[in-house]
């Protein structure tokens, strides 16, 4: 079973590396993948905060933003090469995540509170960033386009997608990583029942917090990609549909599954492109009202995630085969 | 002074009106523990049809809860039953995504509709000015906050004296012993949910007589409202109405004294501000 999943995802990771290949005549088509796996990412970062730590956030656009603003910032002003830029967004990004979840933490903000409150923080970052005319501004501030790959800008999307895939591979394995180690096991019991968790020695506080760091370390390096790949900043980064959507990606997917939410990003978003290209044309946003019943039917009939119906359906046809080849 | 006493005025009758679309949030959350985030975008919904009810039936702005309130009541009691009703014994996770799924639905149905362009009537029967010294009042914003009151002092009689208010204040008290006594949680539950609903009717119909509306003003009502019921915390009515005229007076005064583009930023700081020191609300007795 263990090496048939390794085999699984090793074809699975050649395949996402030969998609661009198929797809390259088309920019529309390496944009969704891009888009899919920007989502995936974000998603899956969000795991470790929401998944596994049972804190429902909502602020992934401020830390989003933030890493884009900084690399953008940087960029413009001081002429610093992205590819070390979104480093300092990621940076940017933990050090605006301990100022907060320090006192959320400490004055035991929880649920929907805490969902609330980080909601409250992308909007709070939206307005602040349109009344900061320095950095940001109501109009787009373009970054200045060198076109060289040291600026991280290309003549196509094939090097963003491998970028995302880099990225996407990254907070998978960390993901994995702290699912396995005592960090994981605390989040999954205090996301389970803080009060329990934190009467049997589990450090909740801490954990907490290093959980939004490492959240917002990657949503903020993902940031500073999201900049270059659009070549602008503006406030709208700070995107409160945005926010909201990857923490449901994250729910439809499978909470606390280290794949989970990837898969949730996988099928949904490319389920929302594929309404929007086709019914964009005559009537905008009907695709929304197409994809958030969607979102609702698999919410109520499949509460812990669609991923547990592809965990069933896998384990179903591998007993199936095992059975078979016990047989001959 | 002047200046600060008008900006004040503004922001009292505001807030009254604040009051009234938390109160419906409070119904739904104080009762059934459900945290509804599409709650901002029913007030959008209904300055919608408020707006549709304006300018292609001739209603005047103002008249439409007389239909609104019992539209968006059955709304509310069809969205318990078909989607609320299924999440209650999940985890509040699921709850939230429900809810979100369902304010995406709203949202999109509204651009679907109106487009996203703001939408306002030209018109309204209450419409026009007065002076009191020399602060200037319109008679829209004074109405509705009156009428908003009203309807408060209405839902706590309704909660204190008759037999199904009671029944909804037992069950947000103590779930187990109100089943007990023989009330039906359920029927409950859709009642709540579905004043709560219609609340947002009576709100929605009177900010359409001074307001425009378009599609983000859900997202803002919905923050705005969770903003007034986190300051109050659960099961005051008067604090409510405090509550919202603090908040109300906070956004006018950020307009005036500092930058039109600020009013939403002071409001979601002291959200965020009283989550932190104040957990559980500062007029709430639970």
């Amino acid at each position: 079973m263990k090496k048939f999943r390794f085999a699984l995802l090793c074809l699975l990771v050649l395949l996402a590396l030969v998609l661009p290949i198929f797809f390259r005549s088309n920019p529309y088509n390496l944009i969704l993948l891009t888009t899919i796996l920007l989502y995936g990412v974000l998603a899956t970062a969000w795991n470790i905060i929401g998944g596994m730590g049972g804190q429902l956030d909502l602020a992934a656009g401020a830390y989003l933003g933030l890493g884009a603003f900084t690399t953008g910032t940087l960029l413009i002003r001081f002429n610093l090469t992205p590819w070390i830029g979104i480093f300092i967004g990621g940076l940017v990004a933990v050090l605006f995540a301990v100022l907060v979840g320090l006192p959320l933490f400490r004055f035991k903000v929880k649920e929907v509170w805490y969902a609330l409150s980080s909601a409250a923080l992308v909007e709070v970052l939206r307005i602040a960033f349109i009344m900061w005319e320095k950095v940001g501004g109501p109009v787009e501030r373009y970054l200045p386009s060198y076109g060289s790959p040291l600026y991280m800008r290309f003549g196509s999307y094939i090097p963003y997608y491998y970028i995302m895939l880099t990225l996407l591979l990254a907070a998978l394995f960390i993901n994995f990583w702290i699912s396995r180690s005592k960090l994981g096991y605390y989040l999954i019991a205090l996301g389970d029942d803080e009060d329990a968790a934190a009467v049997l020695g589990v450090g909740v506080r801490s954990s907490k917090l290093k959980a939004l760091m490492i959240y917002a370390f990657i949503v903020g390096v993902t940031g500073g990609v999201y900049a270059c790949l659009y070549g602008f900043i503006h406030p709208n980064f700070f995107s409160s549909p945005l926010s909201t959507e990857v923490a449901i990606l994250g729910i439809v997917g499978g909470m606390g599954i280290t794949y989970g939410p990837l898969i949730g990003a996988i099928l949904l978003v490319s389920i929302r492109e594929l309404l929007r290209a086709n019914l964009g044309g005559q009537l905008e946003s009907l695709y929304l009202v197409i994809y958030s019943t969607v979102l609702i039917l698999i919410v109520l009939f499949r509460p812990r995630g669609i991923t547990t119906l592809l965990q069933d359906g896998f384990n179903k046809l591998f007993s199936r085969w095992v059975r078979k080849n016990h047989a001959e | 002074m002047d200046a600060l006493i008008q900006l004040l005025a503004n922001g009292a009758l505001m807030g009254c009106i604040y009051a009234l679309i938390t109160l419906g949030l409070s119904l739904i959350f104080g009762v059934m523990n459900v945290v509804n985030f599409a709650h901002g975008d029913l007030v959008m919904l209904s300055m919608y049809i408020a707006f549709w009810m304006g300018s292609y039936l001739g209603f005047d702005a103002s008249l439409t809860p007389l239909i609104t309130f019992p539209l968006l009541f059955i709304v509310g009691i069809a969205f318990y039953y078909s989607l609320i009703d299924r999440t209650l014994r999940q985890k509040y996770v699921t709850q939230i995504a429900v809810t979100v799924g369902l304010m995406t639905f709203l949202r999109a149905i509204a651009q679907l509709a109106w487009k996203a362009q703001p939408r306002s009537l030209p018109y309204s029967l209450i419409s026009g000015n007065f002076q009191i010294g020399s602060v200037t009042i319109m008679t829209s914003r004074l109405i509705s906050a009156l009428v908003s009151i009203l309807v408060i002092v209405v839902v706590a009689i309704f909660l204190s004296k008759t037999w199904a208010g009671r029944a909804i204040r037992a069950v947000s008290d103590d779930f187990d012993a109100s089943s007990l006594m023989g009330v039906n949680y359920k029927g409950t539950y859709a009642l709540a949910f579905g004043l709560g609903s219609a609340l947002t009717a009576i709100a929605g119909g009177m900010l359409m007589t001074f307001q425009q509306v378009d599609p983000t003003m859900g997202l803002r009502f919905g923050l705005l409202s969770w903003c007034v019921l986190a300051l109050t915390g659960l099961g005051s009515i008067s604090g409510l109405l405090i509550s919202g005229i603090i908040v109300g007076c906070a956004e006018a005064l950020a307009m005036g004294f500092w930058d039109p583009r600020a009013r939403m930023l002071v409001v979601y700081m002291i959200f965020i501000l009283v989550l932190w020191l104040r957990p559980r609300g500062v007029f709430g007795r639970k």
